[in-house]
């Protein structure tokens, strides 16, 4: 089963800081579009020169308004192209595929507090979850951090819905979120939650465990892009074809353009669902998903095709 | 009518030391003093400030005279005496039938062997529910990076754990050894009563006298196994009576 897609309209679009845009998609034709929690993300999928995007990216806008989602993309500087489609050919009045929401980045329903932490376009998951915090009775605290004022992306929404539980830090005036006290100093019950650079979400959830924190209460989410690697050739067992991975292509993608279909939530190497058996390999795996634990890697029996690639002179797939 | 093999009746597993956590809470009853030794012997080996960092609170299992008061052992402010029903959740016919189940076996030795350790602050209770209460307060001030283990009967367990759901305390901060009496609460799901000290397979509801077959279904927001009417379809054809929770 892959997610559904469903087409929508670009209707508004504005560039929020030098590096992100702010796009709100409107179902084609009104009506309202598939309901949804805060940390959900959607797929867009993007017909780029030569080539499809998928790309995950949060929902910002308020899980109450069916009426239209909000995007926020940040122009990353080594792209595959999906965030430059994004930012260069996709104008107001476009329309765009997207998957139905998924969330993998909820809150937790019975934490006695929340501490959200978020580094640049991180904070775009929980602009969504603040909707559903502001007035509630659960305690919260939320730490954004930025290079410098004018890429912090989302202020005013982020003041009026969260007030003096916004902590604001900017590289450009030397500050930083103090991790080790705030999370040594948090009452039983909490759960932390970071999105943003893959250094943050590292330092957070070491600085967490060495704070006692157990895995449980420790929450994050990173959607990787796809690293471009070596060509390689896959065989695919049950479809009995072939397919070769160019090196700015995703084994995912390949496999899709091959006319296979593998089921995917996430395609950033976070829901496992793209989780995929190797039958046959001569090299080596290399994994860039956040879903296989070590010793799973170490046994190379499996891969995320979203993300993950390989060296090798075989390789063989149960697909 | 589906006795065993449910999903919700707790698994317990012997108590290891974690050392990844930063602070340590034990709870023991009766004869559960002897994990919690084996597991601040295993602190004292891995580390021995671990046990700077622990709060023991333990209940011998004989019912003593005067109950409500905590014997302080080391310079903790017992505050414990006059605050019994802070919490609310438990009653004193619960403290009586907790330790009528397990009468008999003394563990006054128990608590002078846990107060011998370096375990930082060990209180010695009188009654479940002021050590329960006690409980309640030791994790509204506790931080995260606490770790719970708890040893002594399985309602004991399953009080403790009730409570530390309600701070949101996962499994992987909980460790529970059930070890003492098997004795169930049960809880009427046709009257909403829960009686206490359970052994057999079949009991008289303590709230509606409903004959009650005690089924391994277990909800840990009550603490309790569900019990549902036995001879509702031929009314007073029970099967044999067997004490079985022992």
């Amino acid at each position: 089963m892959n997610a559904q897609t469903l087409t929508v309209e670009v209707v508004r679009i504005e560039q929020v800081t030098p590096l992100i845009k702010h796009f709100t998609l409107a179902p084609v034709g009104g009506g309202s579009l598939p309901a949804f929690s805060g940390g959900s993300h959607i797929i867009v999928v993007m017909q780029g020169a030569g080539r499809v995007h998928r790309n995950p990216y949060s929902l910002l806008s308020a899980p109450h308004r069916l009426d239209a989602y909000e995007i926020g993309v940040r122009r990353m500087e080594e792209s595959r192209g999906g965030s430059h489609h994004l930012h260069d050919a996709v104008k107001l009045g476009s329309r765009l595929d997207i998957a139905h929401p998924v969330n993998l980045f909820g809150l937790d329903k019975i934490a006695r507090k929340h501490v959200l932490i978020a580094g640049g376009i991180g904070i775009t998951p929980f602009l969504a979850q603040l909707e559903d915090l502001h007035g509630g009775a659960v305690p919260y605290e939320l730490h954004y951090s930025v290079r410098s004022p004018e890429h912090a992306a989302f202020l005013d929404r982020l003041q009026s819905r969260a007030g003096a539980n916004l902590h604001l830090y900017y590289d450009s005036e030397g500050q930083a979120i103090p991790f080790e006290p705030l999370l040594a100093n948090q009452p039983l019950g909490t759960h932390v939650y970071v999105c943003g650079p893959a250094g943050m979400i590292k330092h957070v959830i070491a600085t967490a465990a060495a704070c006692g924190w157990p895995d449980s209460h420790i929450h994050w989410e990173q959607f990787s892009a796809p690293p471009v690697g070596d060509a390689f050739d896959v065989f695919l067992a049950r479809a009995k074809i072939s397919v070769h991975v160019p090196p700015d292509h995703s084994l995912l993608e390949s496999i899709e353009a091959a006319g296979v279909e593998v089921p995917y939530l996430c395609r950033g190497g976070v829901c496992g669902f793209c989780h995929t058996r190797v039958l046959e390999l001569e090299g080596e795996l290399q994994h860039n998903d956040h879903f296989l634990s070590d010793a799973e890697r170490s046994r190379a029996g499996s891969i995320m095709p979203c993300v993950s690639r390989a060296r090798c002179t075989r390789l063989v797939l149960d697909l | 009518m589906l006795v065993t093999g449910i999903k919700s009746k707790p698994v317990y597993a012997p108590l290891q030391a974690d050392v990844r956590g930063r602070y340590h809470v034990m709870l023991g009853m009766g004869v559960g003093a002897a994990p919690l030794l084996r597991v601040i012997d295993e602190m004292r080996a891995a580390d021995a400030a671990l046990l700077a960092n622990t709060r023991l609170l333990y209940v011998p299992d004989a019912e003593t005279p005067g109950s409500g008061a905590a014997r302080e052992s080391t310079n903790f402010k017992a505050t414990a005496g006059g605050s019994s029903t802070a919490g609310g959740s438990s009653t004193a016919g619960e403290s009586a039938q907790l330790h009528a189940t397990s009468a008999g076996s003394s563990t006054a030795g128990e608590s002078a062997r846990l107060e011998a350790t370096a375990v930082g602050d060990v209180q010695i209770f009188d009654s479940v529910p002021v050590l329960l209460d006690r409980f309640r307060s030791v994790l509204e001030a506790s931080l995260m990076g606490t770790r719970l283990y708890v040893a002594g009967p399985e309602s004991f367990i399953g009080l403790a754990m009730k409570i530390a759901l309600e701070f949101n305390l996962n499994k992987d901060e909980i460790r529970a050894e059930e070890c003492g009496s098997r004795a169930r609460r049960v809880y009427c799901i046709h009257c909403r009563s829960t009686t206490e000290a359970v052994r057999t397979n079949i009991v008289a509801c303590i709230g509606c006298g409903r004959w009650l077959l005690v089924r391994d279904h277990y909800s840990r927001r009550l603490a309790a196994y569900m019990g549902v009417m036995v001879d509702a379809e031929a009314p007073g054809e029970l099967p044999a009576v067997k004490e079985v929770f022992l």
